[in-house]
């Protein structure tokens, strides 16, 4: 190997440079000034220059014709199968305990209380899911939550997922649950009277159990037959309780189930009026056929009227 | 999250329909056979769609892919490494020559593949700096971006390539270009 002069070692980079169409003017003429006077660099230079023309000829498309528009169809049929299987979580704190809020292309797929951590969300134990931690529209969803809880808002008008839900009758459960409105209470037996499967009263708590998007669909609005705060996600009674409070539903002070008897009560009937928990034997009647309100305002927000005997209107519940 | 911007579905079709030929034609030129190159773009694509909205809205969303598909070509060579398949030497012998024209163009042609598979022997970093750099013109800083380095090194890495591209040829007749002044 020979050694090269000084100066030719040194301008090299910036031949290269100028060679293959990447110098800056002031080195360009740096390079025209030293070959001007240097024939083994012009010979460099020149030579650069045809490899720098070879390497152009390579920027012609690679593949045959066809190929890359064969391979952004498939890319096409993957994504869509992927958009189908995709679920974003994020894991939130909020009053209740850490929450893991999932959505998909669809919607909200999953409101969980988690509590042995993320390896036991549903999430990762359910085929066919794609779960990805994200979240700029989870945010969104978290506010409303918190608001939820603070009482600031009584709707969470989500788009739902029952992808989690197991099979159609729990969606039809959840389906008629999520029919019960804010500050309102009804029963399982209830839930399955509107279904017309009267007798289904276990599946349907069954059902609720499983709710992948509790208090979203308010699972915790329905109690058992006789106000009893039965099973809220497991055994969490306590949880079921602080959503019921929230919504300004009374309950025992022992925490065993509803205040009936501070409650508004509507036995459906044509004229559609509720009465006070003292209308004639209206408090002996199973909840569920009987529905609950919480306050007034929440009865007449869906049509109902004060019952023209016992005059709700005239002798309102102290709260 | 604030600065991130949702790319919708339509949108995300939409960076598909743009830029899919050119990283499909980067991964082409990378990988040493056609269904390998199909399966890296659309690791790529799929990646980008997981990852889109964690673009900010002034994202340079081409480089962005570049970056995503060397980073998925990286990964492909570590684990095939790790599989003891696809010895770059050995690729370039059994490449079909499928660019190469008629007799009229052999000597062109010759040329053209002693230069790709000059570009194949070249180590990683420096075949991936000049090929996104002359294959695809994509500016320094955003080569450095998609290789971890600097501006400065990803063109020295290309100016490595060009040495030892040049050395392949040497002795080999090129064709000719206009004047050097």
């Amino acid at each position: 190997m020979t050694t090269k002069p000084r100066q030719c070692v040194a301008i090299e980079p910036d031949l290269i440079a100028a060679a293959t169409g990447e110098a800056a003017p002031a080195a360009r003429e740096r390079v025209d000034a030293h070959v001007a006077g240097c024939t083994a660099c012009r010979d460099d230079f020149a030579r650069y220059r045809a490899v720098d023309a070879v390497v152009g000829t390579l920027r012609a498309d690679p593949a045959p014709p066809g190929d890359a528009e064969a391979a952004r169809r498939r890319l096409i049929a993957r994504l869509a199968d992927l958009k189908t299987r995709l679920v974003s979580y994020r894991v939130f704190s909020s009053p209740l305990g850490p929450i893991l809020l999932a959505a998909s292309e669809h919607g909200v797929a999953l409101v969980e209380y988690l509590r042995g951590g993320l390896s036991g969300s549903r999430l990762f134990a359910m085929a066919g899911i794609d779960p990805q931690e994200d979240g700029g529209e989870l945010e969104r969803l978290h506010d409303e939550l918190l608001e939820y809880l603070a009482g600031r808002r009584t709707r969470l008008e989500w788009p739902l997922d029952l992808r989690f839900a197991r099979s159609d009758f729990e969606r039809a459960v959840l389906q008629a649950t999520s029919a019960v409105p804010y500050g309102a209470v009804s029963s399982y037996t209830g839930i399955a009277g509107d279904l017309g499967k009267p007798s289904a009263v276990r599946a349907v708590a069954q059902a609720l159990r499983h709710n992948p998007v509790p208090i979203v669909i308010p699972c915790h609005r329905i109690v058992g037959v006789g106000g009893d705060l039965v099973g809220y996600a497991g055994d969490r009674i306590a949880l079921k309780e602080r959503l019921l409070a929230v919504e300004g539903v009374p309950t025992r002070r022992d925490h065993s189930g509803v205040c009936r008897g501070s409650m508004y009560h509507y036995d459906p009937n044509p004229d559609r009026q509720y009465c006070l928990p003292t209308c004639g034997t209206i408090l002996e009647r199973p909840i569920g056929r009987v529905k609950l309100f919480a306050r007034r305002e929440l009865a007449e927000a869906i049509g109902l009227e004060p019952c023209a005997d016992c005059r709700p209107d005239l002798h309102p519940l102290s709260v | 999250m604030g600065e991130a911007v949702q790319l919708d579905d339509p949108a995300f079709e939409a960076v598909v329909a743009t830029h899919h030929g050119e990283i499909y034609r980067y991964l082409r030129r990378l990988a040493y056979r056609g269904p390998e190159a199909d399966d890296l773009s659309q690791e790529t694509f799929l990646r980008a769609y997981r990852a889109r909205h964690r673009l900010t809205p002034n994202a340079n969303i081409r480089a962005w892919l570049f970056t995503i598909a060397t980073n998925v070509f990286r990964n492909h060579v570590r684990s095939e490494r790790r599989r003891r398949v696809a010895h770059a030497s050995l690729q370039v012998t059994r490449r079909e020559l499928d660019l190469d024209g008629p007799e009229a163009e052999a000597l062109a042609g010759e040329v053209r593949t002693l230069t790709e598979a000059a570009i194949r022997r070249l180590p990683l970093k420096q075949r991936l700096a000049f090929t996104l750099r002359k294959l695809h013109e994509l500016d320094y800083e955003l080569i450095g971006q998609s290789l971890d380095c600097s501006a400065e090194s990803a063109r020295a890495h290309v100016f490595q390539a060009l040495r030892k591209i040049r050395t392949t040829l040497n002795g080999h007749a090129l064709p000719p270009t206009e004047s050097t002044r």
